[in-house]
């Protein structure tokens, strides 16, 4: 079978991709963090982050068509990408590991269009994932008043996001991905202390902390979601949604 | 005339208005799926959802308003889940709601009564409580305990005891809670609790009073 993937995941150090993208013009690029149907190989122990058992599913099932996979391990990602990007070296991928902890100067002045923008949520995060590998310009955005906010990485179950108003501010991970400094710890803790804001991570990551302590400073609603969004969680953001 | 029902997963409670009269009523909920009942409004684990559904904290909320004014918490602790809401200078503050694991709840101190054959008068306030994060451990205890001699009505009020210290921890230590839901008559249960708050009871139907006041 032929080899024309470039598998990736959380957000590769900017020349890093831009290298890869020049070595291989025509390779398709993979997000491995995305559910994408992949069988899940029970390669992890069942209660484990299920970002991580994406990234093994997705890689053991395209095994035959990844080029190299480029795995961020650094403070932008987590020690569990850590473990992961060495086991499956020694699994027979060749894997890039990439640290991307720039920091920016100012995290009031960076440029975050789409997580400003009008933009359903969903919309909003996926196309900030997108962009990862694309690097477009979405500074035409239209910013819109906010009235919720939505703090964290992207779900594995991306229908979580449906339950947001379009007027929904990103905040967290993905908007410190979008301003293009994952690993900014100062970033990622910001929200804007006067609006409402859910803080959400997947379970048994070590997020859950720093959602938990944030969610308490800020008087939002804090939930991690293991796997699939189910009727409680869908309720209880809801809930907050409709009385805040 | 108007309908409003909560569905709970054991018991159903249904407020029904003829010419201005408010009267309220308890069913088991396998019996309202032999009814045909159109509600104007409804919420609960048991109804399906449709226009006239209502997100259950939403219906709390709005039913126990005007005891949540002044910055205490409304908690509801039904047959399979616990859920609180809380307001701030008359503004809604914060909430939870546990419905995962229904193994420390209403459904499992009835069929803990029904498999000893304890009435629920019976239970009594006594100091001792289990650690009852999972309610699985503490049906573990309780055999243990009731296996040991100790009295069943003894053990399953420690046990409620431990439910009642759990709905305390749930809600972030208040001064007060406002307590809805089925516990509100479990005299044991809100001895219990008083020994860590204040404790008002608002009754069984503060979910169809939330929705009534909605519509």
């Amino acid at each position: 079978m032929t080899k024309d993937i470039i598998a990736f995941w959380g957000y590769p150090e900017k020349e890093l991709i831009k290298e890869t993208k020049k070595e291989y013009p025509n390779a398709i690029w993979v997000d491995l963090d995305i559910e994408a149907g992949a069988p899940d190989l029970k390669y992890l122990p069942e209660n484990y982050c299920a970002i991580i058992k994406n990234i093994y599913n997705n890689a053991l099932f395209l095994k035959d068509r990844i080029i190299k996979i480029l795995a961020p391990i650094g403070k932008d990602k987590c020690d569990s990408a850590y473990f992961t990007s060495e086991i499956l070296k020694e699994s027979g991928f060749s894997v890039i590991q990439s640290v991307f902890e720039d920091v920016c100067q100012n995290i009031k002045s960076v440029k975050v269009p789409i997580s400003k923008s009008g933009l359903s949520l969903r919309e909003k995060v996926e196309l900030i994932t997108k962009n990862i590998v694309e690097q477009k310009d979405y500074s035409y955005l239209e910013k819109i008043e906010p009235k919720f906010g939505f703090w964290g990485v992207p779900p594995n179950d991306l229908s979580l996001l449906e339950l947001f108003p379009c007027q929904t501010e990103v905040f967290g991970w993905c908007r410190a991905v979008e301003a293009g400094y994952p690993g900014d710890f100062q970033l990622e803790s910001y929200v804007n202390p006067d609006l409402p804001t859910v803080f959400f991570t997947q379970a048994f990551c070590s997020k859950t902390q720093l959602a938990k302590y944030l969610a308490n400073k800020y008087e939002g609603l804090f939930i991690d979601v293991d796997g699939f969004v189910n009727n409680s969680i869908r309720a209880k953001i809801e809930a907050f949604i409709k009385l805040r | 005339m108007e309908l409003y029902i909560d569905a709970g997963t054991t018991w159903t409670k249904i407020l029904k208005i003829e010419e201005e009269k408010k009267l309220y009523k308890v069913i088991p909920t396998s019996e309202l799926k032999k009814l045909d009942l159109r509600p104007n409004k409804a919420t609960g684990h048991s109804i399906l959802k449709s226009d006239n559904y209502e997100n259950e904290v939403v219906a709390l909320a709005n039913g126990a308003k005007e005891y949540l004014e002044d910055d205490f918490i409304a908690l509801d602790l039904g047959s399979r889940d616990i859920k609180w809401v809380k307001f701030k200078n008359k503004k809604f503050h914060d909430m939870d709601w546990n419905s995962s694991c229904a193994s420390a709840t209403g459904a499992t101190v009835e069929m803990l009564l029904k498999f000893y054959d304890v009435k629920v008068e019976d239970l009594v306030f006594v100091k001792d409580k289990y650690a009852i994060t999972c309610g699985i451990f503490g049906l573990e205890k309780i055999m243990d305990d009731v296996s040991m001699g100790v009295e069943p009505h003894i053990a399953i009020s420690k046990f409620i005891h431990g439910i009642a210290y759990n709905a305390f921890a749930f809600t972030k230590n208040p001064e007060k809670i406002c307590i809805s839901g089925g516990f509100c008559e479990n005299e044991c249960f809100i001895r219990c609790l008083s020994e860590y708050c204040d404790v008002v009871t608002l009754g069984r139907f503060v979910l169809v009073d939330g929705l009534k006041s909605m519509a």
